[in-house]
């Protein structure tokens, strides 16, 4: 890698491992070379390993084994410089209930040494962003969930950082937030230069947003790209199907075929990725009635990020 | 500094706007010089030589370290609580030094152990307790409740960091207290005690901060404090590394929880 296309790196992780105790390997292994104004969702089931590697790089917890950095420092040896660089939401809450939304604000924004003009200044406008400016005042433990989340959100960008932790930003929101904050974050990286990392639960929402996005399982990145380069490698279209019979003999024979570019086996259902799903489904049938495979549920759709994410983990995106 | 200054104000802050946590503040300590050192001033004092006032001038130096250590462990409950609650993540991702993290709680837990320690010596000296009037006295006895405290609270923020369960920190902390408060002279003088006990009070900080405060700000202090033998220089040099041993296990304790 060249020194110049290097220094656009915004983090770079090598090898990044977390243990806890001598059992659970939260992290094993992950690279990870982000580029400076750009957003990289992070995608994975549950307990995947996706919040442990933004601990390490918010400074958090320190890495069992591997190095890493955000915006050029040592997330170890210079934590002090990452910290002042980025913002966090994290996963779970962080906010101190007692408090009012202002106030969480303010004292955030305190922490960061921002002046008290800035300060006032930075609250009024992220308030407006994300309608709070009317429970402001109150204290957060009279918040609904979704208020909760949209605050913490804008907390995280009070210092006007230039590298964004989101872990699942959007979680607990109704569509119409998620969109305006999706909206946001886009705006964060277009008009402000910011980079951001996220994680989600919401396909279409990695889909939109990220330039690029990694999907990870058991503490490792299984495969990592542009989303139209993943859902691309799936076919023109995906055949779904769910059945009982024969089922190792019908994927093989299915394999066999040249039109079938991928196949899928995860809790039960099989995906085939062909180049095109209305012209195949006939064929697809019929070989399955050869096979002694009985089709229960069969369906064609377009390719999604959801269907890359089932064929590299084997599992539903709601598991 | 400034960070901790920070996390002090908001601690203060979120004191102040909590009525059931100052009202317990604030009437805590009074009933303690009414309930206990009147009370228990009737029943001993006729057998102190002075009689009833003697035994609530004697006594309140001890509600004072009482209060303070209580004052201590509710800081440890608040460091644990937000700790559980998450809200130290917040502190950690921010760009200050870590140790400022734990003197926000501590400074706090200080600040409010001398509002009551004042509260105590004003309700003393109404219930009829011989306090001096001298500033250089009550300074001097601020300042020994302040390094107390702020040992305490290090020992309290110790054990907050090293348990994720509200009640075994409470129990914990518990069996602490009570040697503190019993096996010293706060109640009752060294040389009342069984040789066994005395050791226990002679290394027990309480008796050097009980022992310091008389000396500090009982009029005709040194005639109470000279029973037990214990110098003043003694006194401040006991809490003072006792203060340190606090801080000592409290950011040992707070690192390794960072692990
Ligand atoms: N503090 C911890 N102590 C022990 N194990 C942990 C800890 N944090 C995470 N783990 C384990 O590490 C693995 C990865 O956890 P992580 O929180 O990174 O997953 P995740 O992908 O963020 O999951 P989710 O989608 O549920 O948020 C899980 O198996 C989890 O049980
Ligand atoms: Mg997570």
């Amino acid at each position: 890698m060249s020194e110049a296309s290097k220094n656009n790196l915004v983090i770079e992780a090598r090898g990044l491992v977390k243990r806890f105790g001598q059992e659970i390997l939260a992290v094993d292994g992950v690279d990870l070379a982000i580029e400076a104004n750009t957003i990289y969702a992070l995608l994975g089931p549950n307990g995947a390993g996706k919040t442990t590697p933004i601990i390490m790089l918010t400074t958090l917890l320190e890495p069992t084994e591997g190095s890493a950095k955000v915006a050029g420092f040592d997330v170890v040896m210079q934590a002090n410089d990452v910290r002042k660089t980025i913002g966090v939401t994290f996963q779970e809450t962080t906010l101190d209930k007692e408090l009012t939304g202002r106030q969480a604000l303010n004292y955030h924004a305190r922490l960061y040494g921002m002046s008290k003009d800035q300060r006032q200044a930075k609250i009024t406008e992220l308030l407006v962003l994300v309608e709070l400016e009317d429970a402001a005042d109150r204290a957060i433990s009279t918040y609904s969930g979704g208020m909760k989340r949209r605050l913490e959100l804008i907390r995280g960008l009070m210092t006007d950082p230039n590298v964004l932790f989101l872990d699942e930003p959007t979680l607990g929101l109704d569509p119409q937030s998620r969109a305006r904050i999706g909206d946001y974050i886009v705006e964060l990286k277009v008009n402000r230069g910011m980079s951001v990392l996220l994680t989600t639960h919401y396909m279409d929402e990695a889909e939109q947003l990220s330039d690029k996005v990694a999907i990870i399982d058991h503490g490792k990145i299984l495969i990592e790209g542009r989303p139209s380069e993943l859902v691309d490698q799936m076919g023109a279209d995906v055949i779904t199907i769910a059945g009982q019979g024969n089922r190792d003999d019908f994927i093989e024979k299915v394999n066999d075929l040249s039109c079938c570019e991928t196949i899928t086996t995860g809790n039960g259902i099989i995906q085939i990725g062909v180049d095109s799903g209305s012209r195949r489904l006939v064929e697809i049938i019929s070989l399955a009635n050869e096979r002694g495979f009985t089709v229960e549920d069969i369906s064609v759709a377009k390719p999604s990020l959801g269907d890359v994410f089932l064929k590299y983990t084997g599992r539903q995106f709601r598991d | 500094m400034s960070a901790a200054v920070t996390l002090w104000s908001k601690h203060m802050v979120k004191s102040i706007h909590n009525q059931m946590e100052m009202t317990g503040m604030l009437i805590q300590p009074i009933l303690w010089v009414v309930l206990f050192g009147v009370g228990m001033g009737s029943l001993l004092g006729p057998s102190m030589p002075g009689g009833e006032d003697i035994y609530i001038t004697f006594m309140l130096p001890g509600i004072i370290a009482l209060t303070a250590s209580g004052g201590a462990i509710a800081g440890g409950s608040t460091w644990l609580n937000e700790r559980l609650q998450g809200i130290v993540k917040e502190y950690l991702a921010a760009p200050i030094p870590r140790l400022s993290i734990l003197m926000g709680n501590a400074l706090s837990t200080v600040s409010k152990g001398l509002i009551q320690s004042l509260i105590i010596l004003i309700v003393g000296i109404i219930v009829g307790a011989n306090i001096t009037s001298n500033p250089l006295g009550w300074m001097g006895g601020l300042v020994l409740v302040a390094g107390f405290t702020l040992g305490f609270a290090g020992i309290a923020l110790s054990m907050a960091s090293s348990t994720d369960n509200m009640g075994a920190y409470h129990s914990m902390i518990m069996l602490l207290n009570l040697p503190l408060l019993f096996l010293s002279n706060a109640l009752y003088p060294l040389e009342t005690m069984p040789t066994w006990m005395r050791i226990g009070a002679l290394i027990n900080p309480t008796t050097y901060v009980v022992t310091g405060l008389r000396y500090m700000l009982l009029e005709n202090g040194a005639e109470f404090a000279k029973v037990d033998t214990i110098p003043l220089w003694l006194c401040f040099v006991a809490i003072t590394i006792f203060t340190a041993l606090g801080m000592w296990l409290a950011s040992s304790a707070f690192k390794k929880s960072l692990k």
